[in-house]
């Protein structure tokens, strides 16, 4: 899950210049075409017998089977075949994306993509996602409309561009046989780094975990999610962040390798907790860590920690290309992938273990006993625990900056 | 026998085995990681041994991906190696008048990074309506190109003219002296060239998910898929033996044709 997210400003600019040199193209248009609004019946209508193309990111086992098994089953039984491209990266489908719209193309093969973050801001840009849609959608009525990490990603405005599909929540994972008595703020955690040297450490920004990290860090010695602007101003960053690179600094002779190294991944941290290396570990997936622990990767004491000052928290979407041809299709999916049903499916630990988008005030009585009947998990506390307090995201302008310093000053200082 | 060359044979035996420890090496963790359910540090072997790699990899459609590869690596072999094989003959002809320049332009795609060649070349493609598939094979061939022209230029650099004139003047007709005298003498040339243009198409990632538009989802593609998370290091090992040992085999067939046509 936590790969869907990774920041690919980069090589995409630099892929746009390649192209702009090898075939003379003008940028395209970046104004965001716009569905037509049409009755639902319209749109099952058109989309029988269409196959959809969904470009999504294929490490998650328990994903791709929840795809292929019940997701795509569902949809062939409205008449729409569900085909998954696994790709190792968003980044890869938006590139794809880019370059039909680049062309011109009417038809392309990029049907819908499972995004968020940085990748559907930079697809905005471009006016790569078809939007003004999701209202279309029957089941959209199950989420609530004043949902913040439904109506902002990243600080990108939604606008009916894409269509929700979970919800995450940024959380530490530790081995309670080895921390007994874990800290409960995230000021406690880098104290009880410091008296624990060599068993902590954080994944090197820009990962995408690392990244998470380093802005839950800058809420914690900022006084607070109330003390940071979300929106990314020069002034605010020239005030807040010392603060953080500070504590940062002084934090890194008690890490592990005494701070001389950090892994490059979340990948890599895991791989040392479940090695036994360090005591904590950290995700944006904390669902996928039940999995982790019943395969044996991670050990059995393996515990979701949560703060009492909350952590942060996002969404992730299906988004429809505006290149696409099976755009009903799509839309048909998406609806579906809302639908209570496959919402608490997909909710179901052996299943995907994914926290769902809906409100559950707004579902019938018989949703909402399914959801409340779900199996609580030793490992991974319910949804309504871990977002108790859950902060907002602050917007994409911050991430760069954040981690540029963080490399400027913590890691070369 | 003398004693320099008891030592001589012996450092020569001592040296082909570490080539080959070395060569087989990386694989044996694969192979170990295919068949553990469970392995984690700092334990030496697997704690438990099961299928659920095999299972995985399965599910992931591990089969209908290899025969994609598959026939994609066919496709590039089957364009890229006659083309290769027309190169390497007209500049060893001595009818081109600047060998050299022409031999580095045939080379220039391997200088080229892949993935800014798909990028670039995809927009066009996309302009100019190509399907996916065919704007796929297309590039793959260009990329494979310069494989199959060394090959094929060195082999008829060494192929003696004489044979097929000598068969000519006997009174073979021109496709007679190809299929009977021409061919059989460059046989283990052609199939080696063969064999990298295949490796091309079999093994390509970046083309084949943005030019191919992830119409062919081959197995290099479940790889990189697989590979990006943590906790699926059965389900890879999988993936990648079953990418690696086709190629390998093919090799092994390859190396008797050779064997056979040096008879």
């Amino acid at each position: 899950m936590t790969v869907l997210h990774r920041w690919h400003g980069g090589v995409l600019v630099a892929a746009c210049a390649s192209v702009a040199v090898l075939t003379g193209c003008a940028a395209p248009d970046a104004a965001a075409p716009v569905a037509e609004d049409r009755s639902w019946d319209d749109v099952l209508a058109e989309a029988e017998g269409q196959t959809v193309d969904l470009w999504m990111y294929g490490g998650d086992v328990q994903g791709n089977a929840y795809v292929d098994d019940v997701l795509a089953r569902a949809a062939a039984e409205l008449g729409v075949t569900l085909r998954r491209v696994p790709i190792a990266d968003t980044g890869d489908a938006v590139n794809r994306v880019l370059s039909e719209r680049q062309a011109g193309v009417t038809e392309g093969e990029v049907d819908l993509v499972w995004v968020n973050g940085d990748n559907f801001a930079t697809g905005r840009q471009a006016g790569a996602w078809l939007c003004d849609w999701t209202s279309m959608l029957p089941n959209i009525a199950g989420t609530d409309p004043d949902d913040p990490l439904l109506t902002s990603d990243f600080g990108t405005p939604v606008d009916g561009c894409e269509a929700p599909w979970h919800k995450a929540q940024f959380s530490l994972v530790y081995d309670a046989a080895r921390v007994p008595d874990p800290p409960t703020t995230l000021a406690g955690v880098l104290d009880w780094a410091e008296v624990n040297p060599g068993r902590f450490t954080y994944p090197a920004p820009p990962d995408f975990t690392g990244s998470a990290f380093l802005r839950q860090v800058l809420y914690s010695v900022s006084g607070g999610v109330d003390e940071v602007p979300l929106e990314h101003s020069d002034e605010a960053y020239e005030e807040l962040s010392p603060a953080l690179y500070d504590r940062l600094a002084e934090l890194a002779p008690a890490l592990w390798r005494e701070g001389d190294t950090y892994p490059q991944s979340q990948q890599e941290l895991d791989q040392l907790f479940a090695d036994g290396q360090v005591d904590m570990t950290m995700t944006y997936g904390p669902a996928t860590v039940d999995d982790l622990v019943a395969d044996g990767t991670f050990p059995e004491t393996t515990r979701v920690l949560t703060l009492d000052e909350g952590t942060l928290g996002n969404a992730s979407f299906l988004a429809i290309p505006s290149t696409s041809d099976d755009q009903a299709g799509a839309m048909v999916v998406a609806d579906l992938a809302l639908s209570p049903e496959q919402q608490l499916a997909k909710a179901r630990p052996e299943v995907w273990g994914q926290f769902t988008v809906l409100d559950l005030d707004r579902l019938g009585d018989d949703a909402r006993a399914g959801f409340e009947a779900l199996p609580d998990s030793a490992v991974v506390p319910s949804y309504e625990e871990l977002s108790a307090g859950a902060d907002p995201e602050l917007s994409a302008g911050w991430v760069t900056p954040l981690d540029d310093g963080w490399r400027r000053e913590v890691a070369a200082g | 026998m003398s004693a320099p060359l008891l030592v001589s044979r012996l450092g020569s035996r001592l040296g082909r085995g570490a080539l080959a420890f070395w060569l087989v090496l990386p694989l044996v963790p694969l192979l170990l990681w295919a068949a553990a359910d469970r392995w984690s540090a700092p334990a030496l072997l697997p704690q438990a041994w099961g299928t659920t790699g095999l299972a995985e990899a399965r599910a992931a459609g591990a089969g209908a991906a290899a025969v994609r590869s598959a026939v994609l690596g066919t496709a590039v072999a089957v364009l890229a190696t006659p083309l290769g094989a027309l190169a390497g003959r007209a500049l060893t002809s001595g009818a081109l008048r600047a060998p050299g320049l022409v031999f580095a332009v045939l080379l220039s795609p391997l200088v080229l990074p892949p993935f800014a060649v798909a990028l670039g070349l995809d927009v066009l493609l996309l302009r100019l309506r190509v399907p996916a598939e065919v704007g796929l094979v297309l590039l793959l061939t260009v990329a494979a190109i310069p494989y199959t022209t060394v090959v094929m230029r060195a082999a008829y650099a060494a192929h003696d003219r004489h044979h097929d004139e000598e068969a000519r003047l006997l009174g073979a007709s021109a496709w007679r002296v190809v299929r009977s005298v021409h061919l059989p003498l460059l046989a283990p040339a052609v199939a080696g060239a063969a064999f990298l243009a295949f490796l091309v198409g079999w093994s390509d990632y970046v083309v084949t998910l943005l030019v191919g538009g992830g119409r062919l989802v081959t197995l290099p593609l479940l790889v990189g898929a697989a590979a990006s998370a943590t906790g699926n290091d059965a389900q890879v090992a999988v993936l990648a033996l079953s990418a690696v040992l086709p190629p390998v085999a093919l090799l092994v067939v390859i190396g008797s044709i050779g064997r056979r046509a040096r008879r």
